[in-house]
């Protein structure tokens, strides 16, 4: 029984004088024991190193409560010794009742661990992480089943990613490729579908900006081609062939500037420049009651269209004329 | 060990109790002082107004059931009013009624009434002097065993019971964990223990996990209203139902004397049951016909698969009870490293199978079932008298039920929950619910419900003093606390005004400190009245081998005055002295017995005289 059992704890001289049934040895420890009832960890009420096992745990509670339980000094006088013997051991209760239950012992470990044994268990666990994707990747060379999803796996993940950077014809390329390996993935499928309006979308715009280009700079055939282009590409929108059919018009081709114009009635039929287009080109053609017709329409649709009315005027005068 | 003093541990049962000590480190029963292990736990007055205790008791209960009380434990700590003693009321043959504060039950016993614990300390006191009698000097120092699932209440009226009888009890421990200590005595083992308690009223699970002598208790269980007394009920209303579909339905439960003949034949076909396959109940003469007609018997064959039957959902009970506390325990049935069978019940072989069914294990039968529970509290009071390095031995036990206070619409708060290793405490802050309140009451309450009023009451106490505030502003402060004993504490602290109030719980089995104190008293009384019991006894005995001698020497008295002259009318004068005495003795009078005594001493001296020749003296002639 070393002096530093007790960590250069100093005593209360009036507590060991107390006149109780204890022997001086048995005094200290109930002292220093109670002193740290409200400081110590669990693992140090019980006297273990941090992680000690459920089973240590429990074995040192039995041992720790035969000297701390109130019931070991029967007919004993123990004066204030009493109460501190009994917060004790009710505190040696809640200690054991953390450490010896896995589930709430883990997580104090965790919240308890020593800074050196933090950044150890940190570093394990970042070693566990690295060596499970090792083992991963090796599985996944070995074994062709899970090659196969593994692959596809990372195809899909691949595409999210250019998906994300705008980059979506690799995308939907990707995606294509995992739908080729498993053409029963309906998220795949999804995805292939978004990209691949992404992509023409994308594509358009920048055949509409080359033939914006084109115009500029008065080069009108390669302008009314790539805005063709531009509507084969996305389909959907209407300014590209309503654009192209202008720039034919204006070259003469009046057949081209037909088939643009009635594509752009054909693909949004509530849009005005469409129909004002389309009566244009119909009215060079000599067809000018269609022409009234659709250039009406287009008026009906959007009056501020100048050109519509003032070409509709004209048709009328001669008409009348 | 002959200079230390003598101390015993009690199993207070439902139905028979036993009583043990530690000698020379060695568990033992100790046999009543008729030789008998089990005391009948039955206590009556005779028609004479004489106290009956134990064997005698239960002999005489048929003749006397009005004035036989049995069956006590279910009823101690208990409410007036409570479902189980309105339950109780309905099948027990003795009267109960209300104690003066309308809270406890009383028995009435020979016109007087007593509280129950009054009538538990009649079954301890006979105990002591079967104790005393054993060791031939006062016995005090006792450790009586409760089922684990007692509340407080229960728990303080059984001490008081103890006390009544004269013991100096040194603790309350539960029957399961006595059990335990009585199986693990001796043996170094490191293992999870379950017992299974199945008595004469209660039944009772525990889970321990026992290593290094220390007998942890993780978790308890149980039902304060199953046992042997309920199978036997099963039985009862089996022969009364089919009795009276043979005879025109005859109700033999109108009949107080048939229905103990019908209790002591179901207990008896019971207990055979676990032999045999098949008993008979023969009951001649069991109810009267009606004028003119025979008197009706009862003849049933009872087989065990009868009695299965009958009592099937009480065996499903049980194992329902097991599975919840080992779910509470946090272990399964395969983590079980043994299963120890207690309780005169446990022998029942449908018992046995279900055991060993749940756990899939032959359950321990290397203890006596009904003398292990008090070998245990002798273990037990022998370890809290003299502690000893190398037989230690250290009980941890757990607080059955979840404990706490009534709260806002009236809602049980929990502070304790049940299955916490004792001694311990606990502090709550709660705050007023009204404005300005300057007081609230505290009712303390024991029990598994959220509701306050379906839990059991313990006492309440109010706290007054507090500042007055906005409602919600003043925080109370209530903890709670359990001894090693076992005894609750509550005590209520205003935060800001540190007013204080505390109670220690006690006054639950109905019986204030100062009614405690008269009966004790009144037990002194009893106690000279008793020692004058037992001079009448020698004198009883001593004039009736008196009377018997003299009446043995009648024909050679004869026989010498036939030869004398003188002395003719001894015979008749003798005659006179023994009617005499026999008249006294019948009368249990004190002085007519001694003054008999005295005559009857000359009379054999005078015929012992006559009988061997010699001569007569003339101044009795």
């Amino acid at each position: 029984m070393s002096a530093d059992r007790f960590r250069g704890f100093v005593f209360n001289p009036a507590d060991l004088s107390e006149d109780v049934d204890l022997d001086f040895e048995r005094r200290r420890e109930i002292l220093f024991a109670h002193a740290h009832v409200g400081d110590f960890t669990h693992w140090e009420v019980l006297g273990l190193a941090w992680n000690a096992t459920p089973e240590q745990a429990r074995d040192a509670y039995r041992e720790k409560v035969k000297v701390f339980h109130p019931d070991r000094y029967p007919g004993k006088r123990l004066g204030s010794y009493r109460a501190r013997l009994e917060q004790v051991f009710r505190r040696l209760t809640e200690a054991r009742d953390v450490l010896t239950s896995e589930a709430t012992r883990a997580a104090y470990a965790r919240s308890t661990a020593p800074p050196d044994e933090f950044a150890r268990a940190e570093a394990r666990r970042l070693d566990d992480e690295e060596r499970s994707r090792e083992r991963r990747a090796r599985l996944a060379r070995t074994n062709p089943l899970v090659a196969r999803v593994g692959r596809v796996h990372d195809l899909i993940r691949r595409g999210k990613q250019k998906m994300a950077d705008g980059q979506f014809s690799q995308a939907l390329n990707d995606f294509s490729t995992a739908l080729a390996i498993d053409p029963s993935l309906a998220e795949a499928k999804e995805l292939a579908q978004e990209a691949r309006k992404r992509s023409s979308a994308d594509k358009a715009k920048d055949l509409w900006d080359k033939a914006l280009g084109a115009e500029a700079v008065n080069n009108l055939e390669l302008s009314q081609e790539m805005a063709q282009a531009a509507a084969e590409a996305d389909p959907t929108n209407p300014r590209y062939p309503v654009f192209a059919a202008r720039l034919a018009l204006r070259r003469g081709s009046l057949d081209a500037a037909r088939s643009q114009a009635e594509a752009a009635v054909r693909v949004a039929p509530g849009h005005g420049p469409a129909h004002e287009i389309l009566g244009e080109t119909l009215a060079e053609q000599g067809d000018k009651v269609a022409a009234r017709r659709e250039l009406e329409r287009a008026l009906e649709i959007d009056p501020s269209l100048e050109k519509a009315r003032e070409r509709l005027k004209r048709l009328r005068w001669s008409f009348l004329g | 060990m002959s200079d230390i003093e003598p101390f015993v541990g009690i199993d207070l049962g439902t139905t028979n109790s036993v009583v043990g000590t530690v000698i020379d480190g060695v568990p033992r029963v100790i046999a009543s002082r008729t030789g008998q292990i089990l005391t009948p736990s039955v206590v009556a007055v005779s028609k004479n107004g004489k106290r009956l205790v134990g064997n005698i008791a239960k002999r005489q209960a048929i003749t006397n059931a009005e004035n036989t009380v049995f069956a006590a434990k279910r009823l101690i700590g208990r409410r007036w009013g409570s479902k189980e003693v309105e339950d109780a009321r309905k099948v027990l043959p003795y009267q109960l009624v209300p104690g003066p504060e309308g809270y406890d039950v009383r028995a009435v016993l020979g016109g007087r009434t007593f509280a129950i614990p009054e009538v538990s300390a009649m079954v301890l006191a006979e105990l002591k002097a079967d104790a005393e009698a054993f060791f031939g000097r006062r016995v005090a120092k006792a450790v009586i065993t409760v089922p684990a699932y007692f509340n407080d209440g229960q728990r303080q009226a059984t001490k008081d019971a103890g006390r009544i009888a004269g013991f100096e009890v040194l603790r309350i421990i539960n029957e399961p964990t006595s059990a335990a200590l009585a199986y693990g005595f001796g043996k170094q083992m490191e293992k999870k223990v379950v017992v299974f308690d199945l008595g004469g009223g209660t039944f009772d699970v525990s889970v321990l996990d026992i290593g290094k002598s220390v007998y942890d208790v993780v978790a308890v269980g149980g039902d304060t209203y199953l046992g042997g007394e309920d199978f036997d009920r099963r039985i009862m209303d089996w022969l009364t139902f089919s009795f009276a579909k043979e005879n025109q339905g005859i109700d033999l439960r109108q009949d107080t004397m048939a229905l103990q003949r019908l209790r002591d034949a179901a207990e008896k076909a019971k207990i055979e049951l676990s032999a045999t396959q098949s008993a008979a109940i023969h009951l001649p003469f069991l109810a009267a016909a009606g004028e003119g007609k025979a008197a009706l018997h009862l003849a049933k064959q009872l087989t065990r698969e009868k009695l299965e039957e009958l009592s099937k959902d009480l065996v499903d009970r049980c194992v329902q009870v097991t599975e919840r506390t080992l779910r509470d325990a946090g272990i399964r049935p395969v983590q079980v490293g043994e299963v120890l069978l207690v309780g005169g019940m446990t022998r029942m072989p449908r018992v046995q199978q279900a055991v060993k069914q749940f756990f899939g294990r032959e359950p321990s039968r290397g203890v006596h079932p009904e003398e292990v529970v008090a070998l245990g509290a002798a273990i037990q009071a022998h370890a809290l008298l003299y502690p000893q390095k190398d037989r230690e031995v250290l009980l941890l036990d757990v607080t059955p039920q979840n404990l706490g206070i009534m709260v806002v619409g009236g809602y049980f708060a929990t502070i304790i929950p049940k299955n916490t290793t004792v001694p311990t405490s606990q502090t709550h802050t709660f705050t007023t619910v009204q404005d300005q309140q300057t007081s609230v009451r505290i009712a303390v309450l024991q029990g598994e419900s959220d509701k306050a009023i379906e839990n059991e009451l313990l006492g309440e106490f109010i706290l007054d003093g507090i500042r007055p505030a906005k409602r919600g502003e003043v925080e109370i402060e209530i903890a709670f606390d359990i001894s090693a004993d076992g005894i609750v504490g509550v005590s209520a602290r205003d935060v800001d005004t540190g007013q204080r109030q505390s109670i220690t719980v006690t006054a639950t089995s109905g019986l204030t400190e100062n009614e405690l104190r008269r009966i004790l008293d009144e037990n002194l009384d009893e106690l000279l009245e008793r020692k004058q019991s037992g001079e009448l006894e020698r004198l009883r005995e001593h004039s009736q081998a008196m009377i018997e001698e003299i009446q043995s020497l009648v024909p050679q008295v004869r026989e010498a005055l036939t030869r004398s002259h003188f002395g003719k009318d001894a015979l008749q004068k003798a005659e006179g002295v023994v009617a005499r005495a026999r008249a006294a003795i019948a009368s249990q009078d004190l002085q007519q017995m001694a003054a008999a005594e005295e005559q009857l001493e000359r009379t054999v001296q005078l015929f012992k005289g006559l009988a061997g020749g010699a001569p007569v003296p003339g101044g009795e002639a």
